[in-house]
């Protein structure tokens, strides 16, 4: 039972983990909590399931595709001009709260069923202590371990990813040495909504992919990003992965509702025990 | 006659209601040194930022270069040569020293970046010492070198530093006071420095008097002492 549990944590983790990610680059480096995040993810999961019946690669590429334009053209048309005038953390709250209804009522119009379930090919297994394991099932882990790596790769060694560390930790002087902090902030818009749609593909091929399901996914990202340290990547992964063992082992003793009130009682201890988050946050603005 | 860089002219910039520069007009030529000097509230920081163009003027003119630039966005000024290094949060935290300084380079090409870091190495050893140590662990005289060396890698023409001592101990003071002499003479870059301490008037050419958003004098340092800045800070 130990096995299976840890073995399910870790998948769930593994879930967690892309939206967490795509919370924790939208807010960290930008600021703004988008609470759509989950709502424009699941947009591309049901063009990525819609497009599976001409090809497994074509979908991919156009439900993922579809989201990193989103997330670019919504922060540089619309959060970066609101955010220039002085909008505060309320205002971003109703604007990316209605932009998540809007997503949700344009999947609804969109696309014939509200739940959909993803095909995704079958990859082989594998047996650790007499627990199968579908090897499908690790990649979101996988995927989400290669993503954080690029990340922090990209931010060491590379010029435009120094710009975006410097972004985040120090605005006003971003700008005063001349990097193109709009263009920043947009191109992490983008990255964090393909993240978040990647999340919203391995959740429904795993599980049932419904239209509210994007509500669950952005608030649990945003708060297991907080938990691990809001910016820190890797908090936010370690926070899903640990979400993910809580919510795996309390299955075997717990209802779901209790699963619930257990999963957030610990969230609440944590932050108030560590306000900055489990690593501490990365975020300097 | 050294040419004009800088000529801002009728300068009226707001905060919310209030005008807190009043019809500022001067010149900054090449390779000079300026000091502007005045108490608190007295507009230094409003003119540096209006100038950076992280505050937008009301009305007048600025031009550099010969250009006109109070429409231009802050990373236009930058390309063109301005450079600001601003009183507070001046330096990239949880980030190394050497990242600081290459990201500051982000309009200049690696090759130059390069060249440049070694020179801030070579005016500030400290940093070289502290390549890969993140930039807000680092003494508080330190983060001062970095906000400089920021500005050279910067490449700009004319560098506007608000406060450089301040928050630093005099013998401190005197050492960036000496570095940024050495940079206008080696870089021939032209310095607009905001300051409270008096010795600017060992390093700089001309002192511009700053009061209520006014400017009260434009004189030669040559021509003051330190009791008239004593003065000015007290608001005499």
């Amino acid at each position: 039972m130990i096995l299976t549990g840890l073995i399910n944590g870790i998948i769930m983790g593994g879930i967690l983990s892309l939206p967490v990610l795509g919370v924790a680059v939208v807010y960290g480096i930008t600021g703004i909590p988008n609470f759509a995040i989950g709502l424009i993810g699941v947009f591309g999961g049901f063009v990525t399931w819609y497009f599976l019946s001409y090809n497994l690669v074509l979908a991919l590429i156009v439900g993922v595709g579809v989201c990193f334009p989103i997330g670019y053209f919504l922060q540089k048309l619309l959060l970066t001009p609101i955010s220039n005038k002085g909008g505060d953390a309320i205002l971003f709250f109703v604007i990316t709260i209605s932009l998540g209804f809007v997503f949700e009522g344009l999947t609804r119009a969109i696309f014939p069923r509200p739940s959909i379930s993803i095909a995704l090919p079958y990859l082989g297994s594998f047996t650790v202590g007499g627990v199968t394991v579908e090897v499908i099932k690790l990649l979101a882990l996988v995927f989400a371990l290669s993503t954080l790596t690029a990340i922090r790769l990209l931010e060491i060694h590379t010029r435009p990813g120094q710009s975006w560390q410097a972004t985040s930790r120090n605005l006003k002087l971003a700008k005063l040495v001349g990097v193109n902090t709009d263009r920043v902030y947009a191109v992490a818009h983008g990255i964090g909504c393909s993240l978040a749609c990647i999340g919203a593909i391995f959740w429904g091929s795993l599980y049932n992919l419904n239209v509210l399901s994007g509500w669950e996914l952005g608030f649990l990202g945003f708060i297991i990003a907080v938990v691990g340290g809001i910016g820190n990547i890797w908090g936010g992964m370690l926070s899903a992965l640990l979400m993910g063992l809580v919510l795996s082992f309390s299955g075997y003793f717990l209802d779901g509702n209790w699963q619930s009130v257990l999963l957030y009682a610990i969230v609440i201890t944590v932050l108030i025990v560590s306000p900055r988050g489990i690593l501490g946050s990365e975020r300097a603005l | 006659m050294p040419d004009v860089i800088l000529e801002v002219s009728g300068l009226v910039t707001n905060y919310g209601q209030v005008t807190a520069l009043k019809n500022i007009s001067f010149k900054v030529f090449e390779n000079e040194i300026i000091g502007i000097v005045g108490p608190n509230g007295s507009g230094k920081t409003t003119l540096l930022e209006t100038i950076a163009g992280t505050l937008r003027n009301k009305e007048g003119v600025i031009s550099f270069l010969g250009r006109r630039i109070d429409g231009l966005s802050v990373r236009e000024r930058r390309r063109m040569g301005l450079m600001l290094v601003p009183q507070e949060r001046y330096i990239f935290p949880m980030m190394q020293v050497r990242k600081n300084l290459e990201v500051s380079g982000v309009l200049v090409s690696p090759k130059r970046v390069n060249h440049l870091i070694d020179y801030v190495y070579s005016l500030f050893p400290a940093l070289k010492e502290r390549v890969t140590q993140s930039a807000h662990t680092l003494s508080g005289g330190q983060q001062k070198m970095l906000a400089v060396g920021i500005g050279i890698v910067s490449d700009a023409r004319l560098l506007l530093i608000d406060e450089p001592s301040i928050g630093l101990a005099p013998k401190l003071v005197t050492r960036l006071f000496s570095n940024l002499s050495q940079i206008r003479q080696e870089t021939g870059k032209a310095l607009f420095l905001a300051e409270q301490n008096v010795k600017i008037l060992r390093i700089a050419d001309r002192i511009i008097g700053l009061e209520g958003g006014e400017i009260k004098f434009v004189e030669k340092s040559s021509n003051l002492d330190e009791k008239t800045l004593q003065d000015l800070y007290m608001g005499q």
